[in-house]
C-alpha cells in the first residue's frame, strides 16, 4: 500500500520540479518548489528519517518558500522605479 | 585575468584548474583508507550503530559479531537488552538516537553548522542594511480574519517549536527544526498586520546569550572531563525527560539561536530600507 502512495509522490515531485524549471512565471516555478520540499519531506518520513522530514517540512516547504516570494517582490519594485 | 586576453586561453585555464580538481579528487579517493582499515570500534561501539537488536544478541553469542583481533569498546561490560523506562545509561541515555549522534559524538560539527548559519544571517543583514523608510504608496490592510488568526495560530507554533527542541533527545526533532518552526510563527505575525516590528533589542540579546551558551557548556565540558563539549551531566534513565545529560541544554541553546536569527532574517527582507552605501 504505502508503496503505491510513494510513487505517487514521486511522480508529483518529478512534475513539480519540470514546473519549477520550464514555467515563464517565476512565481508560479517559486510556488512548485515549494511544494517539491513538501513532497520530499513526505517521502522522507516514509523513509523513516522524521528528524529530515520535520526540518525540510519546516525550512524548504515554509520559510524558504517565503523569502522568495518577498524577494521576488523586492526586484520587482525595483523595475518599476527603474521605468519611471 | 584581463578581459581582452583570447577566449582559447580562459578555456584552457578553466580546464587547467578543472583537471588539477579531478586529479586531486581522484588521489585522495585512491588514497583512502578502505572499509576495513578504519576500526569502527574506537569511535562508536557497534551495538550502538546496529538498528536491530535481536540480530546483534545472536551475533554476539555466536561470536561472529566482531572480526578478527577486534573488541568491542566496553568488552568488559556484560551486555543486557534494552528497555524502556527501565533501563539505565545506555551509551549515552537518549532514546532518540539521531539527538545523540548530533550532539554528543559529533558536538563540534553542530558547533560548525550553528556557525555558518549565524554568517549566512550576518549576510542577509549586511546586504540589506540601511535606514527603515515608509512606503509611499499605501500597503492595502490585511483583513481583520487574518490578523487575529495568526496571532492565536501564533501561540500555538510558538509552543509546539518549544516541544520539538525542549524534546529533541526523545522524540525526532531538535534545535533546527524547532527554531525554524519558531520563525515560521513569527512569520505569520509578519503577515497579519502592516508595519509589525519585533524587538531588535531582545532578538539580538537572545541570539547572543544562547551562543555563548553553547560555547560555555562546551568548555565546561573541557575542563570536567577533558574533552571539549563531553557530556558532563549524569545520564539518567531512558524515556524520561531529565535524560540523556547536556543534550536538552545544548539542543534549547541552538533553537532560542536559530529561531532568533530566521526572524531577523525574515525582518531585514521584509522590511523597506533605504540603501545607504557611500
Amino acid at each position: 500500500m504505502i508503496i503505491y502512495v510513494a510513487t505517487i509522490v514521486v511522480i508529483v515531485i518529478i512534475i513539480t520540479s519540470l514546473i519549477a524549471v520550464f514555467s515563464k512565471k517565476l512565481l508560479s516555478s517559486i510556488i512548485s518548489m515549494g511544494l517539491v520540499s513538501l513532497g520530499v519531506s513526505g517521502l522522507f518520513f516514509f523513509l523513516q528519517a522524521p528528524d529530515v522530514a520535520i526540518t525540510e517540512a519546516a525550512i524548504g516547504a515554509g520559510l524558504s518558500t517565503a523569502i522568495f516570494v518577498i524577494a521576488l517582490k523586492k526586484v520587482k519594485k525595483g523595475e518599476t522605479k527603474d521605468e519611471e | 585575468m584581463k578581459n581582452d586576453t583570447p577566449k582559447v586561453f580562459k578555456s584552457i585555464f578553466a580546464l587547467f584548474v578543472v583537471a588539477i580538481f579531478m586529479i586531486g579528487l581522484f588521489y585522495a579517493f585512491v588514497s583512502m583508507p578502505k572499509g576495513w582499515g578504519v576500526n569502527v570500534n574506537n569511535r562508536v561501539s557497534r551495538l550502538y550503530i546496529l538498528k536491530n537488536v535481536r540480530t546483534a544478541t545472536r551475533l554476539l553469542d555466536s561470536g561472529k559479531f566482531f572480526a578478527k583481533g577486534m573488541k568491542p569498546l566496553r568488552a568488559e561490560v556484560p551486555y543486557k537488552p534494552i528497555k524502556f523506562k527501565k533501563t539505565a545509561n545506555l551509551e549515552d541515555g537518549a532514546a532518540n538516537v539521531v539527538t545523540s549522534i548530533v550532539v554528543d559524538y559529533r558536538g563540534f560539527d553542530t558547533l560548525g553548522e550553528v556557525t555558518v548559519l549565524f554568517l549566512a544571517a550576518s549576510g542577509v543583514m549586511m546586504l540589506l542594511f540601511g535606514k527603515r523608510v515608509k512606503p509611499k504608496r499605501k500597503k492595502t490592510e490585511p483583513s481583520l480574519i487574518m490578523y487575529v488568526g495568526t496571532r492565536i495560530a501564533f501561540a500555538v507554533i510558538f509552543l509546539f517549536g518549544i516541544y520539538i527542541f525542549v524534546h529533541g533527545h526523545l522524540t525526532p526533532g531538535g534545535g533546527f527544526p524547532g527554531g525554524a518552526v519558531i520563525a515560521s510563527g513569527i512569520l505569520g505575525l509578519f503577515l497579519g498586520r502592516n508595519g509589525y516590528t519585533p524587538n531588535h533589542a531582545g532578538l539580538k540579546v537572545f541570539e547572543s546569550l544562547s551562543g555563548i551558551a553553547f560555547v560555555i557548556i562546551g568548555l565546561i565540558g573541557l575542563f570536567s572531563v577533558k574533552s571539549f563539549l563531553a557530556n558532563f551531566l549524569p545520564t539518567g534513565i531512558i524515556g524520561n525527560l531529565y535524560s540523556a545529560g547536556f543534550i536538552s541544554l545544548i539542543y534549547i541553546a541552538i533553537g532560542m539561536k536559530v529561531g532568533s536569527e530566521l526572524a531577523a532574517v525574515v525582518d531585514s527582507m521584509i522590511g523597506d530600507t533605504k540603501e545607504e552605501w557611500s
